[in-house]
């Protein structure tokens, strides 16, 4: 039994090692029923391994996780029935039909066999696969099969999904078929998890974001909030020749971050400061602009300044 | 409970069915896999054929009546395949390796033999296979034993008195396909279970099995009874090949039956285990034939391991196939192969079965996705 009020996922000082290896450390969020959640983390940061715990493929070291109020140690079965998961490798049976592989499903999720056929159609039909039902999965393009993965998580009728790289391989038209399902889910009123690299789908999707590096939480807020944590603006200004000018620039207040590559300028300002004009004057002063671009922090900046490292090192 | 058992039930048999479905789907590999056991089949069989009696060429340079005799007892000495030529023919054959021996009765054979005077068989060899070699070795003192057995009754006062233990003699082959079939039951179930059991992680399928509410019991045996039906496929193509080709004939239907299936049942679960642990399709391949073979020669395929040394006979005793062709060669041919009764080499066999069931759920309940 579930309740709105109770948190969809809930981790608690959540650790896993692999020997000497500690791949999740002391990790612990909550995610809130109805929200896009996206845990965000460099390869090998602790992402899979999180999502294996909070799915009960593996055993947390220590700490703990509840799933719709479900602990996942005595309450691992009612956990699997209330979620739906499509992973990264999207796990289909290539050598059988989309047809055959949904049945399946239904089958080990003890869907009633009065209501499987109805509700394979309806769910192929929703990823748009209706014509391609008894063509073996093998024949399928990446964005067909992550539909297909999509569908098949969706067929129990999951209150929590999770999605491991949705998008990952896809062609840009599959790409934003995919995030439209997913935005879909929330008006349902399902819970979504997502793994993701790309951080222009975290931005598009998510209602908060986790970044995780080495197994640590390192920020959790909003995209909108995590990206004002870092910086006010960004100004990007190409000269025609060197800029000379870098003490001045630095003299500046409320100017957070410089960079400087021969004639490419890039000034991050602090939030809550307006000296965006001080900057492209003394730009102006300075040398003849050849390019200006104003612009919001984005989360790959965020990214790189909170974990040291671009997102798909 | 009704309604849980049911839920169970459905993911067994979608297990199954799905399994089968994708073997059907993979079809050069299904199709070698029914084939190998029989395949087996006819290569042990040529081995059989290609160790039997020794080619031999005899020259009669004496036509008598003991000469004819002694050739009638090289005859029934069951070691010899004889063809009688002239001597520059005989000369010929040894000279091209096509006979392994030249026997030559000489032209006063019978004249010697009657004025009981000693007289030599001249014999020459192609030693060139020690096997051969002693077998001509073997059998012509044989012949000569049994030709003045029957030519001078009373010259020879020991004979032999035979008591059989069973009603009527068992050739070699016909043994021998009874333990092919057990080869045959095992590389059919480890290689269809172990590669569909590897292809689930492989392919990290298996993630969907895991995180469903099935119990890992239903998954488990779901899957055993899929590559169980598969290997079903090539069990029947070897049953037919031995009893219709080869005119193995059993003595009771319902043991064969019987054993088969549970036979079958122990190498499913040995291959399942095998798939689970290893993951990868490859080395499981490679590991089903190579602990075929060596199981299937040490456990007493080509004669009673009870005839062996003691050390041999505990080693086969621990693994199941040397049960398997115990109870499948009473089937076939109603030999006692031990002392431990129909009964309790099948208690035996039961027991593996259920040992390896439990082994292999619990290896699925242990196993957690990498990362």
């Amino acid at each position: 039994m579930t309740n709105s009020n109770v948190a969809s996922i809930e981790m608690v000082h959540l650790v896993k090692r692999f020997g000497n290896f500690t791949a999740v450390d002391d990790l612990s969020l909550t995610v809130e029923p109805g929200e896009i959640f996206g845990l965000l983390g460099p390869n090998g940061s602790g992402k899979t391994t999180t999502v294996n715990m909070i799915s009960g493929l593996s055993a947390p070291t220590s700490g703990q996780v509840r799933v719709m109020g479900h602990d996942l140690r005595t309450q691992t079965r009612q956990v699997r029935q209330i979620l739906g998961s499509v992973p990264q490798e999207t796990a289909l049976y290539e050598e059988l039909s989309a047809w055959t592989n949904l049945d399946f499903h239904a089958d080990i999720f003890g869907i009633p066999s009065r209501e499987k056929k109805a509700r394979i159609e309806n769910m192929l039909n929703l990823v748009g696969l209706t014509d391609r039902k008894d063509s073996p999965v093998g024949t399928f393009s990446g964005g067909m099969k992550r539909r297909l993965a999509l569908a098949r998580a969706l067929l129990h009728d999951p209150q929590l999904v999770y999605l491991d790289e949705p998008t990952l391989g896809v062609d840009v038209q599959s790409r934003r078929a995919i995030w439209d399902y997913i935005l879909a889910l929330r008006q349902q009123g399902k819970t979504v998890l997502i793994t993701t690299n790309y951080l222009e789908e975290a931005q598009e999707l998510c209602s908060r974001i986790a970044i995780i590096d080495h197994g640590r939480l390192v920020a959790l807020d909003t995209p909108e909030e995590l990206k004002q944590q870092f910086g006010g603006s960004v100004v990007e200004i190409e000269t025609v020749e060197p800029f000379g000018m870098l003490a001045e620039l630095r003299a500046l207040p409320g100017i957070k971050d410089i960079q400087l590559e021969n004639r490419f300028l890039k000034v991050t300002t602090e939030s809550g400061t307006n000296v965006v004009p001080q900057v492209i004057n003394l730009a102006a002063q300075c040398c003849e602009i050849r390019d200006i671009n104003i612009r919001e922090p984005n989360l790959d900046e965020v990214f790189l300044h909170l974990t040291g490292t671009a997102l798909r090192d | 409970m009704f309604n849980e058992l049911g839920y169970q039930l459905r993911v067994v048999w979608a297990c199954a069915k799905k399994d089968f479905q994708a073997a059907l789907t993979d079809r050069l590999f299904t199709v070698l896999s029914l084939f190998v056991p029989v395949n087996l089949l006819i290569l042990m069989s040529l081995f059989v054929l290609a160790g039997s009696n020794a080619p031999t060429a005899v020259v009669m340079e004496d036509q008598g009546p003991y000469a004819q005799a002694f050739y009638q007892a090289m005859s029934q000495a069951h070691s010899f395949r004889l063809q009688i030529t002239s001597a520059a023919e005989a000369e010929h054959l040894i000279t091209a390796g096509q006979t392994v021996a030249v026997v030559t009765i000489p032209a006063d054979f019978d004249a010697k033999v009657q004025r009981n005077q000693p007289v030599q068989v001249g014999v020459k060899i192609n030693n060139l296979n020690t096997d051969f070699t002693n077998d001509i070795r073997r059998a012509i003192p044989l012949s000569i034993t049994s030709f003045y057995a029957k030519a001078f009754p009373n010259l020879v006062s020991v004979s032999v008195q035979e008591h059989d233990l069973y009603v009527h003699d068992t050739d070699y082959v016909p043994y021998l396909g009874v333990s092919i079939l057990v080869i045959a039951l095992m590389m059919g179930g480890l290689l269809q279970a172990g590669t569909a059991s590897a292809k689930e992680w492989e392919n990290q399928t298996i993630k969907e099995l895991l995180l469903s509410p099935a119990s890992r019991w239903a998954i488990t045996v779901g899957k055993m009874l899929g590559s169980f039906i598969v290997s079903l496929g090539s069990t029947i193509i070897v049953l037919l090949v031995l009893i219709v080709f080869v005119g193995v004939v059993p003595e009771n239907w319902g043991e064969v039956l019987g054993f088969t299936l549970l036979s079958l049942v122990i190498f499913n679960t040995v291959g399942t285990l095998l798939g689970t642990v290893i993951k990868t399709r490859q080395p499981v391949i490679a590991l089903s034939m190579g602990i075929s073979l060596p199981l299937f020669f040490l456990s007493g395929a080509f004669g009673p391991i009870s005839f062996s040394t003691p050390v041999l006979q505990t080693i086969a005793k621990i693994f199941p196939v040397y049960y398997q062709i115990v109870v499948l060669q009473h089937a076939f041919h109603g030999f006692a192969l031990n002392t431990y009764g129909l009964w309790g080499n099948t208690l035996i066999l039961v027991g593996y079965a259920l040992v390896l069931i439990v082994l292999m759920a619990a290896a699925l309940q242990r196993t957690t996705v990498s990362h």
